[in-house]
């Protein structure tokens, strides 16, 4: 469709122009990229000291769990790069900002979402990256084209969630009527249980994170459907479809929120 | 959120200090107040991750004790390492950052409380409510997760001593990454980057004797352990007699040098103010 | 979507119009704290705040119509339902056929606004920077930008502008380029609010001719304003809006007559006058009456019938003068008369007689 090619293009754009003033801040580029690797490599730091010392949590090895992680920091990677702009929604929509978006050409929502390129995310790729092919090479499966394309489609499909979630939740700035998103990171934070296997949760927590909230097909069942284990690893097939659901959820939170919208705030 | 305090002259009375002291330490805890909402949901993102922890880890212990942690002990162990890490752990530095970076601090220099005593105060206030929060997520956490035991016997004095250095050292390693903005202008990356290497290396994340001997070593000589760990090890009895008494004394040592090196970094750093103009 | 287009017995063409039109805001009606917050989420009362009470309105193609107004009349509301930043409460709003807030994408082509106190420049990016995002979403050719861009640069100076960052500009240099990005894609219906809020006399001057010029051109142009300054040579249609409801819609020669009729100079004086008579014999018609102390003199004048200058000449030559000062017409004075049916409904089209 011609529209959603020009959309998409426009949304490029977007990214770009803001390209050259986030790179002035170089200092802050490599600080910031060095505090996400850090972050996350503690993080793995923890994963390994634990199965040093035990073979495996709920059936599942250390690079099992790794590749869960994988998805984590690549998602959050990608959605850092390419939609960070959702976290600025809380100051954009309560700070004034919103109008000049409403009465341009083109959708408010997806001007949010690109208004800002999250150059430090590329630590969190590189990371991921690297993860993944660690767990690639170490994990229990046949790796042939279809079944590499398929991890493509996955980790795609698994930042697209991200994206979603971030949106939906952000979106709460329509209703909680502060200048800081502390809905939007409170429940990124739940969403970060999903980084170890959802078995290991009670009940009401598997069912928040896989039906509720969906950040279990950020990372858990993508994983588990490619290595074939954990509960119906089925499900990880339907990732993509989750992804859609998630970011449709996301636009119809925004949606609904932009009607109720009151201008108010200098 | 500035607190409103008049620019005094220097040389004041005691009680006149004192006032300052308190109106600073009760302007912290009522701005967090006021902004109700965010609070709570601050709080909620705690819960999160202290849920996650416990789950965790009652997985990796299931079948059985690891490095001489049963699952009730271990139960106890995080949840105290979570009321620490919680300790100075927003505002202070932030605020620090924020005034530092919009010129503020500027006046700071010239109010007659001392800028790192004047800080230390704030973080007090704050500290009330994080204490306040965080206990009340411990004992939820607790009940929901069938209790804790209770203190290995004849070391309360040592935890004593412990659990009140903790507060301190947290304070000092907090208050000497929010020095660094003069110099890095940048608060986030710093402050993810300290928060990422303190929760490890503090024992927040997994107990020190989980890591390889050569880190143990290391780690046991430096100020992190000092901010969670020790006096969580005490409790559950892994740190007894004098091994105990001496894990104190290092974090005494810490609080002291620390304390002395953040003076140093502020003396720097205010001669970089007024020399370059920040 | 279609336009739709209404005729008139006139043949002129309806652009916007507006039918019993309302937003409602509403607030939590709660105490301030923590005690306050929690009480509101069991008891939640709310206060209704109406801010456009039923207004109906209707603009034709190439109309200037001046939207006035005191502060808090609901102006800004207005045109944000108007250009689809808010969605009304009740009523209708049709643009060239179209719902606003429905078909936001389709309008958005066809307006440009000016939110006089925020801007639609990108806060860290140069102006010309800015104005290139502008002409890909309107999907400008080039030809057609760099013709855009040229006229406006005729009229605002902006070629200065463009290589400076929006952030960096002063008020006045911001507000042109905020006209530029707003007109850069050459809408026919432009909606211009409050637009020389808090700038100096200069810079006002030059956004007054811009709308003139724009006016010239056959652009339909709403301009709100709370400054009646803004308007003159501009508009010949006036709609004022007080507390929500529309007032007095029609010719603004009735209007400036009413709000030009008297003028008050107030003279400060090295020393107390020993009579006012001399003064007020050097002008016949005016009102000379002391001030708020002896040394002060107030002369109420019609500047119809003699003008500033003249008046300033008159006092001077009987007195030494050290201060002057001159009121400035308010739009509060007008509205007053207005409700004390001073001001009499011109021949306009439609909306309610003044309560």
């Amino acid at each position: 469709m011609a529209r959603f090619r020009r959309a998409a293009w426009l949304y490029r754009r977007f990214l770009g122009a803001h390209l050259r003033s986030t790179l002035e801040y170089e200092a802050d580029f490599w600080i910031m990229s060095v505090a996400a690797v850090l972050a996350q490599g503690v993080g793995v730091i923890f994963l390994w000291a634990i199965f040093e010392s035990i073979p495996e949590i709920n059936g599942w090895q250390f690079w099992d769990i790794a590749l869960i992680y994988a998805l984590v920091v690549m998602s959050e990677g990608l959605s850092v790069l390419f939609a960070q702009g959702a976290w600025t929604m809380s100051f954009v929509v309560n700070l004034g900002g919103f109008d000049a978006l409403l009465v341009r050409p083109f959708s408010p929502l997806l001007q949010v979402l690109s208004s800002q390129i999250g150059m430090n995310g590329l630590g969190n790729c590189a990371l991921g990256a690297g993860l993944l092919i660690g767990a690639a090479t170490h994990v229990d499966v046949d790796w042939s084209p279809a079944t590499v394309a398929l991890g493509l489609l996955l980790v795609v499909s698994a930042a697209l969630v991200k994206v979603g979630l971030n949106t939906a939740t952000n979106a709460s700035a329509f209703w909680i009527k502060t200048p800081w998103s502390m809905f939007g990171f409170s429940m990124h934070t739940f969403g970060e249980l999903a980084r170890f296997p959802i078995t290991i949760y009670g009940v009401g927590v598997r069912l928040a994170l896989a039906v509720v909230l969906p950040y279990a097909f950020m990372s858990y069942f993508p994983a588990s459907a490619v290595l074939s284990t954990g509960v119906a690893h089925w499900l990880g097939f339907l990732t993509p479809l989750v992804a859609l659901y998630c970011l449709a959820m996301g636009a119809y939170v925004f949606r609904r929120g932009t009607l109720r919208y009151e201008s108010t705030g200098t | 959120m500035t607190a409103a305090d008049p620019v005094l002259p220097p040389r004041l009375p005691v009680p006149a200090v004192m006032r300052a002291n308190r109106s600073m330490a009760r302007t912290a805890f009522r701005s967090l107040v006021t902004h109700q909402v965010s609070f709570l949901f601050g709080l909620l993102a705690t819960a999160f991750a202290a849920l996650s922890m416990l789950y965790l880890w009652r997985a990796v212990l299931a079948n059985g004790p690891v490095h001489g942690f049963d699952w009730p002990h271990m139960k106890a162990y995080l949840l105290l390492t979570f009321v620490a890490s919680s300790l100075v752990s927003s505002y202070v530095d932030y605020r620090m950052a924020g005034r530092i970076r919009e010129g503020d601090v500027a006046m700071d220099l010239v109010r007659p409380v001392g800028y790192q005593r004047a800080r230390f105060v704030e973080a007090l206030g704050f500290g009330v409510y994080e204490l306040g929060t965080g206990l009340l997520v411990v004992v939820v956490a607790a009940l929901a997760f069938g209790g804790v035991p209770g203190p290995a016997g004849g070391e309360a004095l040592v935890f004593a001593a412990s659990a009140l250095l903790v507060f301190p050292l947290r304070f000092a390693v907090v208050y000497m990454s929010g020095l660094l903005v003069f110099w890095t202008q940048n608060y986030i990356g710093v402050q993810a980057g300290r928060i990422a290497v303190v929760t490890l290396c503090s024992g927040a994340l997994v107990p020190i004797v989980f890591l390889p001997l050569w880190a143990q070593d290391v780690l046991a000589y430096l100020p992190f352990v000092g901010m969670a760990a020790t006096p969580a090890l005490v409790y559950v009895g892994h740190l007894t007699g004098s091994e105990a008494w001496r894990a104190v004394g290092v974090q005494a040592f810490w609080v002291v040098v620390l304390w002395g090196l953040g003076r140093a970094m502020w003396g720097a750093a205010s001669r970089k103010l007024t020399v370059h103009g920040g | 979507m279609a336009s739709i287009t209404f005729f008139s017995d006139d043949a002129a063409v309806t652009l916007i119009e507006v039918a019993q039109l309302r937003k409602v805001f509403r607030r939590p009606d709660k105490r301030p704290g923590l005690a306050g917050s929690v009480r509101h989420l069991v008891e939640r009362k709310f206060v209704d705040k109406v801010a456009v009470d039923d207004i109906d309105l209707r603009i034709d193609a190439g109309e200037a119509v001046a939207y006035v107004g005191p502060n808090g009349a609901g102006k800004s509301t207005t045109v944000k339902m108007l250009t689809g930043v808010l969605v009304p409460t009740s009523g209708t709003v049709h643009v060239e056929g179209r719902v606003p807030h429905k078909d936001r994408i389709a309008n958005a082509r066809r307006i440009g606004v000016v939110f006089g106190q925020r801007t639609q420049l990108w806060w860290d990016l140069p102006v010309r920077d800015s104005l290139e995002l502008l002409r890909d979403m309107h999907g400008l050719s080039d030809a057609e930008y760099g013709r855009n861009l040229e006229r406006l640069d005729a009229t605002l100076g902006l070629a200065e502008l463009l290589p400076s960052m929006a952030r960096k500009l002063s008020l006045g240099q911001r507000m042109r380029a905020d006209l530029a990005a707003a007109l850069i894609h050459r809408p026919p219906i432009v909606f211009l609010d409050e637009p020389t809020i808090g700038l100096d006399i200069a810079v006002k001057d030059k956004v007054r001719a811009f709308a003139r010029e724009l006016v010239a051109e056959g652009t339909t142009v709403l301009l709100t304003t709370h400054d009646l300054g803004d308007i003159e040579d501009i508009c010949k249609r006036i709609v004022i809006i007080d507390a929500g409801r529309i007032v007095y819609d029609g010719g603004i020669a009735a209007v400036l007559a009413e709000y030009a009729r008297e003028r008050t100079m107030h003279f400060a004086l090295a020393q107390a006058p020993m009579s006012l008579a001399p003064i007020g014999a050097r002008l016949p018609g005016a009102v000379v009456s002391e001030g708020p102390s002896a040394s002060q003199v107030d002369v109420t004048f019609d500047p119809s019938v003699v003008s500033a200058g003249q008046v300033l000449v008159a006092v001077q030559s009987e007195v030494e003068v050290v201060d002057i000062r001159i009121d400035e017409p308010a739009i509060q004075d007008v509205v007053r008369r207005m409700y004390a049916g001073e001001l009499r409904d011109a021949p306009r089209e439609g909306p309610d007689a003044p309560p």
